[in-house]
């Protein structure tokens, strides 16, 4: 496929890091963070971090949308699943994220029927196709996925299909960003802004991290080659004081983003008072739930759900992996105790989390260092 | 369009671009294929009007955007 061949060439990797480290200023050490794990993921994968100067750092972000789940959430999606009738369907990763007492997939094992999908529109074809089954999607994602959570409950009233309904645990990205850039823990300099949730939101939303924050951020594609010349625009901007937000993918992203993927949204979901991310607590105004127009369909008003708060476990450090004041191997049981076999933290579940990423691809780097 | 052990891409936050090879305005659908060659149906609600041959973004099963640059092959 034209466009991903030439974003993954080589040759233009190796240019763009000899620009890169032309454009870094001697002797300061740069911080960026990457928001999405998508881009974590790439990053690994394709050893971008190796092409880099030393005194420029990549900071994995929040943005998977898998590690950011609290444990009390996978319990309440637990519950649900083992209600009499209950058809529970999940994106696949959703299934190995422990909560307090296991995971959707050893419920499953136990007997409960969860059922692993790619869309919420299979989950609707699970409902029609089982009339006599209560048939719940538990919905997870930033922007980029609650498009498609939405069009589905439209579809579903419009198809009078009453046997559906969504436990929604769909989260916004500019308010984790925010609370973040608060945090007195980092110090950050720039940000690779997350790819595809901006082709829905747009780049506008972004924009505060420039007013109020002074700090450059560059909308970034997913291959290599994208985020080497993202991380270059962020030097450049560094390197002339100017802090604004840039758009290299635009060959997806349209600055505005889907608007109408943004009425869809406004009619279904209204936004929580505050909501639970793993490792980084309550934040206000950052979950969705369904508006109270769409009350019927929503799972959380449907079963009973418990609803308790669980406390991640003493040893995970996700938090800080998350807030990306520690490296992913500086965590008490990154790869002895925790592993993506058996993860005790979220981070380490899905290969977008810098857990993961890291111990699928990076630990090898670390190694090749050390000795 | 694969969610296997290695990578969820749904969960990814992955865009896959996906050609359309075939539309049901009636439904709002359009059956799409990926470059691994797998054909899903996809909702086009945000991103219609389209035509068989446009390629279109698709993440979770809905088309997110249509891409419109004419070096973009799949």
């Amino acid at each position: 496929m034209r466009y991903v061949d030439e974003f993954r060439d080589a040759a233009l990797g190796r240019a763009l890091a000899g620009e890169i480290l032309g454009a870094v200023e001697p002797g300061r050490h740069v911080k960026v963070m990457e928001v999405c794990g998508g881009h974590t993921h790439s990053i690994y994968k394709y050893g971008v971090d190796d092409l880099l100067p030393e005194n420029v750092e990549l900071v994995h972000g929040p943005g998977c949308p898998v590690c950011v789940i609290p444990m009390g959430r996978v319990d309440d999606g637990i519950a649900i699943a083992r209600e009499p009738g209950v058809i529970l369907t999940c994106f696949g990763d959703m299934m190995r994220v422990p909560g307090s007492t296991g995971t959707l997939l050893e419920a499953k094992a136990q007997g409960a029927d969860v059922r692993m999908v790619y869309s919420p529109l299979d989950a609707l074809r699970i409902a029609k196709a089982n009339p006599d089954r209560e048939v719940v999607f538990f919905a997870i994602g930033f922007e980029t996925t609650a498009p498609s959570t939405a069009l589905t409950l439209k579809r579903a009233r419009a198809e009078g299909v009453t046997n559906f309904s969504c436990f929604c645990n769909h989260v916004t990205i500019v308010p984790p960003l925010r609370a973040l850039l608060d945090s007195p823990d980092l110090r950050l300099d720039g940000f690779i802004g997350p790819g595809h949730v901006c082709t829905v939101v747009g780049a506008r939303p972004l924009e505060f991290i420039c007013a109020d924050y002074s700090k450059p951020v560059v909308v970034s594609g997913f291959e290599p080659v994208d985020i080497l010349q993202s991380v270059l625009m962020i030097l450049r901007q560094l390197a002339d004081g100017r802090s604004a937000v840039e758009n290299q993918y635009r060959r997806v992203v349209p600055y505005e983003g889907n608007l109408r993927a943004l009425e869809v949204m406004a009619e279904v979901f209204a936004l929580r008072p505050h909501f639970e991310w793993r490792g980084l607590g309550f934040i206000s105004h950052s979950g969705l739930k369904l508006s109270d127009d769409y009350a019927e369909l929503d799972a959380e008003r449907r079963f009973a759900v418990p609803g308790v708060r669980v406390a991640d476990p003493k040893a995970c450090q996700c938090g800080e992996v998350l807030k990306g004041v520690i490296k992913p191997f500086e965590c008490k049981v990154f790869g002895s105790a925790c592993t993506p076999e058996r993860p005790i933290g979220t981070c380490m579940v899905s290969s977008e989390g810098a857990c993961a990423a890291y111990y699928n691809y990076g630990r090898f780097a670390r190694e090749r260092v050390v000795v | 369009m694969s969610c296997d052990d290695a990578h969820c891409i749904t969960c990814g936050d992955d865009g896959e671009p996906e050609r359309v090879l075939a539309i049901d305005e009636a439904r709002g659908l359009a059956l799409c294929q990926g470059q691994d060659g797998a054909r899903e149906s996809v909702e086009i609600a945000l991103v219609a009007p389209l035509t068989v041959g446009d390629t279109v973004l698709v993440h979770a099963g809905t088309a997110l955007a249509r891409l419109t640059d004419a070096d973009v092959v799949v």
